[in-house]
């Protein structure tokens, strides 16, 4: 007996197209050229920082160092070059450093067993003072003569789609891979869906957890560097943003469940196009920061409630608990 | 002011329509100590729950005092003057006993010198031992259980209820609950206690009511009793029972020895159990609940881990081993099929192939780093033909199934694995009368194929009808072997309890 449900991502594609319809038609400035190329800009960041996000919440943890290993070996790059490193140098450290990171966060969780939440958000403040302190001279770091040519990866376009599109859509599509058809995904889902039972059947959970850190940080990284070939420079300062609570806006309203092992590559995308349109129409509609931040503020509520009551938590999750 | 403090009658409280007691019919005098005994699942709990509030009845009807009442939570049993000790004690381990006491009957304004005043002097009028100012955490079992009996006696509790009270208890500590209970019957409290120790219960109960299967069997005083008549009280069901056959008359010789263990020990569940299991044929393994029996197997398959002085040994194929995690041990040809499914048994949002499928990634990642639909679906369809797990199609949710047919599917996620040892703990609980017959058809396959199969049960019949050899664990050590030829339920019993 199989009915019709009418799922998450189906309710919140229809709410992303209602919201998109009504800014063309109502708001001036939403429909153009040059805006769509802005939002799909922002998205593109956003969105890979989603893939990110989605890789640990699958396995039912959350990471909330996303924007350090985002703006830390982002800015490391652009640092290290000013300094007169060469490039590929410069991104190896970078590489090096976010791959640093994340085995940090998976060994503190996986086997320090501190909660996820705890742990991120100590690597995260850590990292971000890190740079801050020891590797950047200024906020922002600038774009210098020795970058010349890596802005290809965040500008321009590739038969005639937005540079930093492609790369949303090689991540995605990098990650669809890795989550869908490969060992390590199945086991991801698996260790997120119950970790007692993938322990059991002799699934390598706690190397598999670090496998998940280690992939956000790294995926985080590469957001990192298509925002500073998009934009020139990397404003490091972007850690203290709200940043953070839009990547889970977008993770928790695509539909990925908190309790983990629901949702995959798709919902990140639709949760990215809802999140896009409706920050871009509140900047056009020059609607003030703490406004926004209240409007989010209730999405972000009504997305989580709605995932409680799609999943509810049940002898297991009671159990275990999770994040 | 009648003899009768409490009775039931005709009390039946059904599980998702399964009963878990059936009519039974129970009465409590004033000022008198009753044991309740029976096997696991007899019921002893519930008709005990019933009384405390903690669960409400089916059908039937209780009275207190001679009144009609049906206490629908603890509350209002105990405003009724009926308090029930549990195993797993509700105490509050960071307060202090003082606080304990008197939680939930606080002042507005909680001054903690009064409280402790009003404590010390409501110990020291019970002869309690116990400082006020102690905090919960930090003390022994036998006092944390004071505590409880002094809170039960400063609700005004008439009647008393302990579930299992002495099986934490030391035996000095146990002389001393004793001589508190008999303290609490002078004060003319009425006490029901379960116990698993028929001596305990034979000397410190004036009456001892017998369950079985969630009937009454029998009650009577205590000097009427002796050991062997309550044990055969508690084992002597109908033989009409057909879905566990008769006895065996033939057994499976045992071949090459797969698994030993020698003084394998975890504080405080597994103490120096040593045992053997042999390729081609069926180990049972009995014991009540408590007896470490689950844990033992848990340490040899990686779950959890023994103690790291004088921890014992494990070989496998006489090669000695130490597992910290399941994963290797999966490797070496070990599963464990779990007693607690929905816990560690099944993913619940992923199908019924790609649960199978994931047993076999897990044991044989080789040349498996890509998904495969085709073998997944393959697989998935072997196993589930072999198990003959009935669902609506192969890719329904696992959690959408019966109790049977997830067994089944997690059977299958460790059969896929290929097991030298499999490893059963309680394979047909919470399943239905059919699949029951097909696990255990394929457990005797298992067997006859020549692997080495371990079931863990604290049901007998079940035990009886398998095991080819049967081991009998108390206390965290197996204490007893038979045959399968020699052992009777009595027999089998008798060595479980002490």
């Amino acid at each position: 007996m199989k009915h019709f449900r009418l799922g998450q991502q189906e309710i919140v594609f229809a709410v992303f197209a209602a919201l998109f319809l009504a800014f063309s038609i109502f708001l001036k400035g939403f429909l153009t050229a040059d805006n769509m190329l802005t939002l799909l800009q922002n998205v593109a960041v956003l969105g890979i920082l989603g893939l990110a996000m989605a890789v640990v919440v699958i396995g039912r943890g959350i990471d909330l160092s996303l924007i350090a290993s985002l703006a830390v070996p982002g800015g490391l790059v652009l640092q290290m070059v000013q300094n007169g490193h060469s490039l590929h140098a410069s991104l190896l450290a970078a590489g090096v450093l976010a791959v640093a990171i994340g085995l940090v966060n998976g060994w503190l969780i996986a086997y320090a067993e501190v909660p996820p939440l705890f742990a991120t958000l100590a690597t995260g403040l850590f990292v971000a003072g890190l740079g801050q302190a020891a590797l950047f001279q200024l906020d922002v770091v600038q774009w210098s003569d020795g970058m010349a040519g890596f802005e290809r990866l965040g500008q321009g376009s590739i038969l005639g789609i937005p540079t930093s599109i492609v790369m949303f859509a090689i991540a995605a599509i990098a990650v669809f891979v890795l989550l869908r058809q490969t060992r390590w995904g199945a086991f991801i889902y698996a260790v997120g869906d119950n970790a007692f039972a993938a322990r059991v059947t002799g699934i390598p959970s706690r190397p598999i957890v670090v496998l998940q850190y280690v992939l956000a940080a790294v995926i985080g990284c590469f957001a990192g560097l298509v925002m500073a070939a998009s934009v020139n420079s990397m404003p490091t300062r972007i850690f203290n943003s709200t940043m953070i609570y839009d990547v889970i806006l977008v993770v928790v309203l695509g539909g990925i469940g908190l309790s983990g092992g629901r949702g995959g590559v798709v919902n990140v995308i639709i949760g990215t196009l809802l999140i896009g349109t409706m920050l871009n129409g509140m900047t056009i509609l020059d609607i003030p920061y703490a406004g926004q931040n209240l409007i989010k503020g209730v999405v972000l509520l009504i997305a989580v409630i709605t995932d409680t009551i799609l999943n509810p938590r049940n002898e297991e999750t009671a159990q275990q608990g999770d994040i | 002011m009648s003899e009768v403090i409490l009775s039931l009658s005709k009390a039946t409280k059904l599980y998702a329509g399964v009963p878990a007691i059936e009519g039974v019919d129970f009465e409590l005098r004033r000022g008198e100590i009753h044991a309740l005994v029976g096997e696991n699942g007899a019921g002893k709990s519930t008709l005990t729950k019933v009384m405390a509030g903690v669960v409400s009845l089916t059908s039937g009807a209780m009275t207190v005092d001679g009144v009609a009442v049906s206490p629908r939570t603890p509350l209002e049993a105990r405003h009724l003057g009926i308090a029930m000790v549990f195993q797993e004690n509700s105490l509050v381990p960071t307060m202090t006993v003082a606080q304990n006491l008197f939680l939930g009957q606080e002042r507005f304004y909680n001054r903690l010198r009064g409280i402790y005043i009003a404590a010390q002097q409501f110990l020291q009028s019970l002869n309690f031992d116990v400082a006020p100012t102690a905090t919960v955490g930090g003390l022994g079992a036998a006092k944390k259980q004071m505590v409880e009996i002094a809170r039960a006696v400063l609700h005004k509790a008439k009647v008393i209820i302990f579930d299992e009270p002495t099986a934490t208890l030391t035996p000095e500590e146990k002389k001393y609950f004793f001589d508190l209970v008999r303290d609490l019957k002078r004060r003319g409290v009425s006490i029901v206690f379960i116990s698993h120790a028929l001596e305990e219960a034979l000397l410190l109960a004036d009456r001892i009511t017998v369950l079985r299967d969630g009937k009454h069997v029998v009650t009577d005083d205590a000097s009427r009793f002796d050991r062997a008549r309550i044990v055969q009280a508690m084992v002597g069901r109908n033989l009409s029972n057909t879905l566990y056959g008769v006895r065996k008359d033939k057994v499976r010789p045992a071949g090459r020895r797969v698994l030993t263990i020698q003084n394998l020990k975890m504080a405080p569940m597994v103490r120096n159990t040593s045992l053997s299991v042999f390729a081609g044929q069926i180990t049972g393994v009995f014991g009540l609940v408590g007896s470490g029996r689950t844990e033992t197997f848990k340490i040899v398959s990686g779950i959890l881990k023994r103690d790291f002085f004088h921890g014992g040994e494990i070989f496998l194929n006489d090669k000695s081993v130490r597992y910290r995690v399941p994963a290797p041990a999966v490797k070496a040809g070990i599963a464990y099929v779990t007693e607690d499914r929905k816990v560690e048994g099944f993913f619940e949002t992923a199908s019924i192939t790609r649960n199978i499928y994931l047993g076999l990634l897990a044991k044989f990642p080789g040349g498996r780093a890509w998904l495969s639909r085709r073998e997944r679906n393959e697989v998935g369809k072997t196993w589930i033909e072999r198990l003959k797990v009935r669902a609506i199609g192969d890719e329904v949710k696992v959690v959408e199934l019966s109790g049977g047919n997830q067994q089944k599917v997690v059977i299958a996620k460790s059969l896929i694995q290929d097991p030298e040892l499999i490893i059963f703990d309680e394979p047909t609980r919470g399943v239905d009368v059919g699949a029951i017959v097909e696990i255990h058809e394929l457990i005797n396959r298992l067997a006859d194929e020549g692997r080495a199969v371990v079931v863990i049960s604290s049901y007998l019949p079940e035990v009886m009808a398998l095991s080819d050899r049967i081991l009998v664990s108390r206390q965290g050590k197996v204490v007893e072997e038979f045959s399968a030829i020699e052992a009777t339920e009595e027999k089998i019993m008798y060595a479980a309890i002490h």
